[in-house]
């Protein structure tokens, strides 16, 4: 059984992994806007919430998720 | 409850059943319409039909696009051969593939109805969860056509049914096989199944996670096995048309439009759903109907490809109807808990409070839930109007439409306006079909019947009513081309040759270099409105060559006519 703790962990390591993917699209040239672009910005607006959700379940310690 | 909230409810609570009965008798109507339309009324109908006809004959569909007749499909097999065994009883007719996906809407909604029966009682709010999934503009438009769409979610709402069920001590076991089955035809019914997969095996994980490994291997080598199979039966064909085909452009601008429009027809399903889910997120366990809601937004999310559109959120439709009648059950119940404790006993509300409460009711709280019986059947009737959808003409809908309002506010299509009302605003689907559609489809079919080699249409019902092959996947060839996929040596030569009797166009998806061809070699002999769209009919410059002068040219005109 995963508790709401845990699940904080796994959604938070998601969103880093999310927020990363979104950035690195620039260094390997993929997109069609030459900067940082609209779904870069919902992608990283999104990845910021969950984190965000993330952090207030690790609070809520072991009860299950 | 006093005598006049009791009064109240059961007037509010009659209103909002009349409202979704309705719904649902504009549902049928429409749905017995399309029955008898024996053309495409969504583009793709009759290419879903052929794939279930070539079923039938024990031919694959996935087939290599650059050889004549240039045509494979670009989906799993499933939605087509659960119309094969319909096709012996009403012949290769849509009417086979519009069952199927219109009992799959019905059974989609009985399944919502007794998931909310069961876990939150009564019978209101459950009639009400499952006939909104059929009230919703989305449902209604595309329920009834011959596209697999409605029958991937009936696997989906069946499979989450099942799955949430998995711990139940008696039939745990069987729950999460015949959960992981209904994913299976899920998935084999239409790729976007992933995001339910991703759902039900997250809810899995949650509470077994050695459970949850076991039924992600299980399913992954099943379906493994089985794309393997068809892969090499179809020799790849299968991997190009199914996968490669499928990466399409995105435009994130449709996306966030789609979603603003799903959110303002369903606001209360969704606000209560969501509110739901954030409830069992902070508060309590999380349920697998909740974590359905959130995966399926992921699949609403990917509505900006090319050749998506709203039909990606029916899916989210489901699980928002099913998750706010949950909500407004538990709500419903945590009220009767207090009735029920406070007859008893008074005192033992603080002792032993619900779980949502932890303090003493505050005089805010006692009303709110006084007036749950008023509230809950008042946001029923709210969200009703937000999806109103009707036909504004005929002996029943015309008035009706008078007495709400909306028979001037009408839907213009390219080339009519739809006796049709839809909040949704300019939509393709929904309008009941006229004496003048049937005509002018039988008039394109005479010039199919007229044409003296393969008829190259956009839409394969004028073909397959011909008796004629169906030639050319438009949009599978337009995927393929764009992703670098299509060798277009074959049919342009072939264009350019003028074999193709004649040409029927109606959004012109074809790759650009076709199109080229045909501009350079057939020629506009007339645009038919039908169904709300310009049908143009080309023919080969050598047939209106032949006809030696403008005289000849009328006659042979009006021979097709």
């Amino acid at each position: 059984m995963v508790t709401k703790r845990q699940l904080g962990i796994i959604v938070i390591a998601l969103s880093l992994l999310a927020i990363f993917g979104v950035t690195a699209v620039d260094f390997i040239g993929a997109g069609k806007w030459g900067g940082f672009g609209p779904l870069q910005r919902i992608g990283i607006g999104l990845g910021v919430a969950a984190i965000a959700v993330g952090l207030i379940l690790i609070r809520l310690g072991n009860r299950p998720a | 409850m006093s005598r006049i909230l009791k009064s109240l409810s059961a007037i509010l609570t009659a209103l909002a059943i009349l409202a979704y009965v309705g719904y649902l008798v504009v549902y049928v109507a429409y749905a017995v319409d399309l029955f008898r339309w024996p053309f495409d009324y969504d583009q793709g109908e009759g290419f879903e039909l052929y794939d279930a006809i070539l079923y039938s004959q024990g031919e694959w569909p996935y087939r290599d696009n650059s050889t004549y007749p240039f045509y494979a499909s670009n989906y799993p097999p499933l939605f087509h051969l659960l119309i094969v065994p319909l096709l012996p009883i009403v012949g290769p007719r849509l009417i086979a593939g519009r069952l199927v996906s219109f009992t799959a809407t019905l059974i989609t909604s009985t399944v919502i109805f007794a998931v909310v029966r069961r876990k939150a009682g009564g019978w209101f709010i459950p009639i009400a969860s499952g006939l909104a999934f059929l009230a919703s503009n989305y449902v209604y438009q595309i329920g009834p056509l011959c596209r697999m769409h409605m029958t991937m979610v009936m696997f989906e709402t069946l499979a989450i049914a099942f799955i949430a069920e998995f711990e139940q001590p008696q039939h745990g076991r069987r729950n999460l096989i015949l959960g992981l089955l209904m994913l299976f035809c899920a998935g084999y019914t239409k790729q976007m199944a992933v995001f339910t997969v991703a759902a039900a095996l997250s809810f899995v994980f949650l509470h077994d996670v050695k459970k949850a490994i076991g039924a992600g291997a299980a399913l992954t080598i099943a379906a493994g096995i089985a794309f393997w199979l068809l892969n090499t039966a179809t020799d790849g064909q299968w991997w190009i048309n199914i996968i490669q085909a499928n990466v399409n452009e995105f435009d994130y601008r449709q996306t966030v439009f789609l979603f603003s429009q799903w959110l303002r027809l369903h606001t209360v399903f969704v606000l209560l759903a969501g509110g739901y889910l954030a409830y069992e997120l902070f508060w309590d366990r999380l349920s697998a109907y909740s974590l359905w809601f959130f995966f399926a937004l992921g699949a609403g999310a990917l509505s900006g490809k090319w050749g998506a559109g709203f039909g990606y959120f029916t899916t989210a439709i489901a699980a928002a109807c099913l998750t706010s009648g949950l909500a407004l059950g538990r709500l419903r119940n945590i009220d009767r808990r207090l009735q029920i404790a406070d007859r008893q006993s008074p005192p033992s509300i603080l002792q032993s409070p619900p779980s949502i409460l932890h303090s003493p009711l505050s005089n805010l709280q006692s009303l709110f839930f006084s007036t749950l019986p008023v509230l809950i059947p008042l946001l029923y009737l709210f969200q009703a109007p937000r999806m109103l959808h009707l036909p504004t003409a005929g002996p029943v809908f015309g008035p009706l439409a008078h007495a709400l309002g909306v028979a001037d506010a009408l839907i213009e299509g390219d080339c009519t306006t739809f006796q049709y009302h839809d909040t949704m605003g300019y939509t393709q689907l929904g309008h009941l079909l006229t004496t003048d559609d049937y005509a002018a489809g039988e008039k394109i079919l005479n010039y199919v019947r007229t044409a003296d080699g393969p008829v190259f249409s956009e839409e394969a019902m004028f073909s397959l009513l011909a008796d004629e092959p169906v030639v050319t996947n438009p949009t599978q060839l337009l995927n393929l081309y764009n992703n670098g996929l299509l060798d277009m040596t074959e049919i342009i030569e072939r264009i350019n040759r003028q074999e193709f009797g004649v040409i029927i166009f109606r959004a012109q998806f074809y790759p650009a270099p076709v199109l080229e061809a045909i501009g350079q070699n057939y020629q506009p002999v007339e645009h038919v409105c039908m169904n709300g769209f310009y049908y143009h009919i080309l023919w080969p410059h050598r047939r209106l060559d032949s006809l030696s002068g403008p005289s000849n040219e009328r006659c042979a005109l009006s021979i097709a006519r």
